[in-house]
């Protein structure tokens, strides 16, 4: 069953339309891949999602209830389940490794529950920070990682936040080729139990990835299907890989 | 050192807990010291007083670092906040003493006044300045201490409250919302400056050093129980403030100050804690106003004109943001230098050509050393005390605290 | 006294000596008419005085009426009595005020006319006045009639209007005799007509002639019983001034006060009690009125009345206001009327407070554009905006210190105070700012600093007290559209100025070079620097246009206000205000706000115009408001740009 359906969304900036009609579903779990040339609308398409911009039109209706996420705030959203890694990595550079994943571990986010609750994160902290990697850094500030622990560093906020859809905002972008190996394959274990969407720009990328691949253009989807199958299609030969 | 600190609440950076001890114990010594200075006459009344004032400027500023410093939200109403404190606790010593009198005036009278006579002559007391004897309906509790002292906590913090879900729902951010702020402190005392705002208009209320009860208590003793007040309150905020921004609420909020957005997808609620850090310093402000004014004798609203707020981040910016200890140590500097300097203390300097008068010229001096701690220190005071605690640290060291993170691109455009 | 003089002196001129014998022999005729005038019988002396078509004749009327006039009792010869020295009178030429002669005093008889012979003669003195051949002349008369309507001034008037050649002065009479007619004409037709007349009337003689016309009397009446004459209503009045009526008409005994009851008590007190009660359980209101109506019982006091009593004598009786005019008609026309001249007068008034308006929001737009450029291009809030203000004030005034023509200063001091607010400007950009950019709250702060330093060093060097801008007489004074309508010149001039600089700047940012440049880093300043765009130039350029306005802001402003170290400060919270309801990076936003912010402030003063600390107040909480709804101001950049 489908745990995102994004229904007929529109949206325009100053009589750009950034998203046109644009029509969207997701599994749980399932793995997919969102590509398309730049202004095609993939960022507006994200923004939408964690409730960063909203539509002119249409319903984003989100798991077994259908609720619809238009209109809810982007904390609402994200304490719903939606979480999103973005393309530059952002972490809170002043604040060690281990606060960084301290915040993102699910729980509750009331002001007066993060004040007075006092909950025992240690065993939960020292899995995620093994599985990143970064488990020796954690008194470090963040802003003294490297790009890729950086990377790292957010990815492991992600898994913190234990979301049912994982947006994924270019997660090769800055990597040696053995870290893309890695990613690749944690996107692929995550996809076993989660929704994961990956937005990229890498053929290659998506190509290992080997999973349904979304084409937008000029804020629709201009094909749907396999790897395989969207390269061979014509159009999108003609707007994105022909170029 | 990784197995060591996992374990426990690993959360609390130990510099901190260090940093509030000494600050704690260098108050204590403080107070001592004032204590036994006055007590041996060597120092005056006025000047325990001045100290005092001095100790709730401290703690509006350490609150005032918790909104700016660690939050990111430049308020430069805070003032307000303060100057409103000390009008809740200044209605009841202001009403309370004239009350006193009144009876006083009337014990000699064949005829014991009735309580409507009492309520007329304690009206035509208090507000004949601004020529009416009835009494303003906010003055209804002003006879009662605990009441009004529920006020000092509920009138800053309301007005936080209403103000800050009203500009934080709307994503008022940055300078915007510093301008916004800076306009309701302008508001509220232009409000005040009206006769019929039922707090007498530009006289205020004055005489608040008489504290009721206490007449023949002289104003020594009343001013070191003041004093250490002051330093009760300004060690209890401290404490307060320092587990605040400890733990993951301070790391949240540090957050907030950095990337508000990255922490809204992290599924927090952005606006409700930069209303609780709003709300709490506003309260806390309040109640340093409130033992602020029984020292100084008087308030008006020229106190909670919008530049009072602007010296207030003035002295934190001199202190060094993000550091509790800084906003104390700023405002303490800056208010006794200021004090020192205006009062004609400061010796004046002969040029030969053209002498200089510290009175008018520590306002130039003030701004001229402001822009520089802006432009070249901007760690400001309390960033010594880091040089001093880096050397025992070890590791790379970098900032990446408030001096850089408050990014453009949030503060124009939302 | 002057006029008399000024007579005189016209008399001087024109009357040959011997018309002074015919104006004696007049007199003589009427001798004992004039020696001891009659209301009735004065009528054929008048008569016969303006037969004579005699210049000289408003001169004796007006002696005569100013009591002036004496008998010399030896030959019966009329004179002016001049001043008297040691009992000897110096007389004056009864026609022209010659001196010819002196009299013992006790030689002469004072002429007395009475009240209504001099009525009388005012009367006839109006006339002359009214056809006075000076203009001016005619124009103190009218002036003096308005202050003083009368029912006799009704003829004299109506007959110079035949006359009167100036239109000017024509049209002034005929208002005039409108409002006489309307307030005293003969018939009820007369009076309607002329009310009517009225009906576009805006000046307050007219409006004060309809209600003088619809002037009430309160009046008491039985509740149930009806008033003769106009009822105007019933009047709802608060219980302490009713019963206070109630008392004055001897309809009720007069109420017992708190005061009163103590003094009572006091004045009754025996061993420690009063009427049985201890001094010191008395100090409750309950136990006093206890007392007191003991007192009462016993004949020591009046009777107390109480609050029901009082409640039912209110209740019994009804306060009516009741119109002295009689003819219903008349009251009729006169509230119509009224009516549409408070509307005029309310139309008009709106005009006056939208011409004030426009005014302060030309101020505002002055003093914030400069401001509104720097924070739209660069994102940086300058808090020492307001001191440009002032230094282009301060400006101004050094150089009236040197160039004593006011005009000429004005045309020196207005570039001057651009260059000098301008060069600050440029010189706290490449010194402060430059080092802060992306660190807005910084900015803000030591913007600040800059500005309390310059604040206290104008203080030092101009001192503390305010500073004369005199404006060039050209300026002075004001357009006067009508009564109710008028604005400064000044205010005139920087409505000017604000529209030449709305133009210039609008020419600047979509005509040049430095505009599209400009246009672009506000918009993205990453891609404008990587299309070859000196980011820093243009920083700095923008900077200096928008100080400089503020210099010339401040010379504007400290024309019509004065100049004081702290004239920027009072400005900068408004400024603010300004571009943020505007909206940011856009002339017309600051444009906008500028508008929105002045009339509002206009509008609340209306409303309430003795109060402008509340109108602040009000203002600054609406802004607050606003600013819930459109966060981004009234113009705001959408779009991705926006979002950031």
């Amino acid at each position: 069953m489908s745990l995102l359906e994004v229904d007929g969304i529109s949206v325009s900036f100053d009589g750009f339309r950034a998203i046109n009609n644009l029509s969207f579903t997701i599994e749980e779990p399932e793995l997919r891949a969102v590509i398309g040339p730049n202004g095609a609308g993939k960022t507006t398409f994200m923004d939408i999602v964690t409730g960063k911009t909203r539509p002119d039109t249409g319903k984003v209706l989100w798991g077994e209830d259908n609720l619809n996420l238009i209109g809810r705030s982007e904390s609402a959203i994200a304490r719903a389940g939606v979480g999103r890694k973005f393309q530059k990595p952002t972490v809170f550079e002043d604040q060690s490794v281990r606060e960084n994943l301290a915040m993102a571990i699910k729980g509750d986010r009331n002001p007066f529950a993060v004040l007075f609750g006092r909950r025992d994160d240690a065993a939960r902290l020292t899995e995620i920070a093994t599985e990143i990697g970064l488990f020796g850094r954690l008194g470090r500030k963040a802003g003294e990682l490297s790009h890729g622990q950086k990377q790292w560093l957010e990815i492991g906020m992600l898994l913190a936040q234990e979301p049912r859809l994982l947006l994924v905002d270019e997660p090769a972008a800055g990597m040696t080729p053995e870290e893309r190996t890695q990613t690749t394959d944690l996107l692929k274990r995550l996809a076993t139990r989660h929704a994961v969407v990956v937005v990229e720009h890498d053929m290659d990328f998506v190509r290992r990835l080997d999973c349904r691949v979304t084409v937008l253009h000029e804020g629709r989807v201009l094909a749907e299907g396999s790897v395989d199958h969207v390269t061979q299609n014509p159009e999108v030969i003609d707007v994105y890989l022909g170029r | 050192m990784a197995d060591a600190t996992l374990t426990g609440p690993a959360t609390v950076p130990p510099i901190r807990r260090t940093s509030t001890m000494i600050f704690l114990a260098a108050l204590a010594v403080f107070v001592l010291l004032v204590t036994l200075l006055a007590d041996a006459g060597m120092i005056s009344t006025s000047t325990v007083k001045l100290l005092g004032k001095t100790l709730c400027l401290a703690l509006a500023a350490v609150a005032m670092d918790v909104v700016w410093g660690y939050t990111g939200i430049l308020s430069l109403g805070h003032m307000a906040f303060f100057g409103l404190g000390g009008y809740a606790i200044g209605m009841w010593l202001m009403w309370a003493r004239t009350e006193a009198i009144v009876l006083a005036d009337m014990a000699a009278r064949t005829l014991p006044p009735t309580p409507s006579e009492l309520q007329d002559a304690i009206g035509s007391q208090i507000f004949g300045v601004v020529g009416t004897s009835d009494i303003p309906m906010i003055w209804t509790f002003a006879h009662s201490l605990p009441l009004q002292l529920a006020m000092v906590v509920l009138v800053p913090g309301l007005l936080a409250l209403v103000f800050g879900w009203l500009a934080f729902r709307s994503r008022v951010a940055g300078v915007y919302l510093s301008i916004l702020t800076q306009a309701m402190t302008l508001a509220l005392s232009l409000y005040l400056f009206q006769n019929d705002s039922g707090l007498r208009g530009n006289n205020g209320l004055s005489g608040l050093q008489n504290i009721p009860g206490f007449e023949t208590t002289s104003q020594a003793t009343i001013s070191i129980a003041f004093f250490w007040g002051s330093a009760l309150a300004l060690g209890l905020g401290y404490l307060l403030f320092a587990w605040v921004v400890s733990g993951r609420m301070g790391s949240v909020l540090r957050a907030v100050r950095d990337d508000e957005a990255r922490v809204r997808f992290l599924g927090y609620h952005v606006e409700s804690f930069k209303l609780f850090a709003f709300t709490l310093t506003a309260i806390v402000t309040g109640i340093a106003g409130a033992l602020y004014y029984p020292q100084a004798g008087i308030i008006n609203p020229n106190e909670i004109a919008p530049v009072a707020s602007i010296y207030l981040a003035v002295w934190v910016a001199i202190g060094g943001r993000g550091r509790l200890y800084g906003a104390a140590i700023g405002a303490i500097v800056v208010s006794l230098l200021s004090n020192w300097f205006t009062s004609g203390g400061a010796p004046d300097i002969d040029l030969g050509i053209y002498e200089i008068r510290w009175t008018e010229w520590w306002l130039v001096l003030l701004g001229v050393s402001f822009i520089c701690v802006t432009l070249f220190a901007p760690q400001g005071l309390g960033g010594l005390f880091d040089l001093l605690s880096a050397r025992r640290r070890s590791g790379r060291r970098a900032s990446y605290g408030p001096d850089t993170g408050a990014k453009r691109p949030e503060e124009g455009a939302e | 006294m002057l006029r008399l003089l000024l007579a005189l002196a016209i008399t001087l001129i024109v009357a040959p000596a011997a018309a002074q014998d015919d104006l004696q022999a007049i007199l003589q005729t009427h001798a004992e008419e004039v020696a001891n005038p009659g209301r009735r019988s004065v009528g054929a002396l008048i008569d016969d005085l303006l037969a004579s078509d005699l210049p000289s004749v408003p001169v004796f009327l007006d002696a005569w009426q100013d009591r002036e006039v004496v008998r010399d009792s030896r030959d019966g010869r009329f004179f002016i009595a001049g001043d008297e020295e040691d009992g000897v009178v110096t007389l004056l030429d009864i026609a022209n005020g010659d001196e010819i002669g002196t009299a013992p005093e006790a030689a002469l008889e004072e002429v007395r006319p009475n009240g209504g012979v001099r009525r009388v003669i005012g009367g006839a003195l109006v006339q002359f006045r009214l056809s006075d051949p000076d203009p001016r002349a005619r124009q103190r008369a009218l002036a003096s009639i308005a202050r003083r309507p009368d029912a006799d001034q009704i003829d004299p008037l109506r007959a110079s209007i035949e006359e009167e050649d100036d239109a000017g002065i024509l049209a002034e009479k005929e208002r005039l005799l409108n409002i006489l007619v309307a307030r005293f004409g003969a018939t009820t037709e007369d009076r309607i007509a002329a009310i009517e007349a009225l009906a576009g009337e805006i000046n307050p003689d007219a409006r004060a002639a309809l209600s003088e016309i619809l002037r009430t009397e309160d009046r008491v009446v039985p509740a149930g019983e009806a008033t003769d004459g106009n009822v105007a209503g019933t009047l709802s009045l608060p219980r302490a001034e009713a019963y206070g009526r109630l008392v004055d008409a001897e309809l009720a005994p007069p109420g017992v006060s708190p005061a009163e009851i103590r003094d009572t008590l006091l004045a009754n007190v025996e061993a420690g009690a009063v009427a049985g009660t201890r001094l010191a359980d008395l100090d409750t209101d309950t136990a006093r009125h206890a007392a007191y109506e003991r007192l009462s019982e016993t004949g020591r006091a009046a009777p107390f009345v109480s609050d029901e009593e009082i409640d039912a004598a209110i209740a019994a009786h009804s306060f009516e206001a009741v119109f002295l005019e009689e003819d219903e008609a008349v009251i009729d026309a006169a509230r119509a009327t009224l009516g549409s001249v408070e509307r005029q007068v309310a139309l008009n008034r709106a005009a006056d407070l939208g011409l004030d308006a426009l005014s302060l929001a030309s101020i505002y737009f002055l003093a914030a554009i400069g401001l509104a450029i720097t924070f739209g291009v660069m994102g940086v809030i300058n808090m020492a905006h307001g001191e440009f203000i002032m230094m282009g004030a301060y400006t101004g005034y050094v150089v009236q210190q040197f160039v004593p023509d006011y005009t000429l200063s004005l045309v020196i001091a207005l570039p001057l105070a651009f260059i000098v607010a301008a060069a600050a400007g440029v010189a706290m950009e490449r010194l402060v700012i430059r080092h802060l950019y992306h660190r807005p709250l910084e900015t803000l702060l030591a913007t600040f600093g800059i500005s309390i330093a310059l604040q206290q060093l104008a203080k030092n060097i101009f001192g503390t007290q305010a500073r004369p801008l005199t404006s060039p007489d050209w300026l002075g004074g004001q357009l006067v559209v009508n009564e109710l309508v008028s604005i400064s010149y000044i205010r005139i001039a920087i409505f000017v100025l604000a529209l030449a600089f709305l133009g210039l700047l609008l020419f600047i940012l979509n005509r040049t070079r430095l505009g599209l440049e400009v246009r672009a880093v506000t918009q993205n300043p990453g891609m404008a620097a990587s299309m070859g765009i000196d980011p820093d130039r243009i920083n700095m350029m923008t900077f200096a246009l928008g100080s400089g306005i503020a210099g010339i802001a401040g010379v504007a402003i400290g024309l019509y206000a004065q100049v004081t170290s702290e004239m920027g400060a009072n400005y900068i919270v408004q400024s603010f205000m300004t571009v943020v309801v505007g909206g940011v990076g856009n002339v017309w936003g600051t444009l906008a706000g500028a508008g929105l912010i002045g009339v509002l402030q206009k509008l609340i003063e209306g409303m309430n115009p003795s109060n402008t600390l509340a109108a602040q107040t009000y203002m600054i909480l609406f802004i607050i408001l606003f600013i819930q709804f459109r966060p981004r101001g009234i113009v705001a950049l959408r779009g991705r740009a926006a979002e950031g």
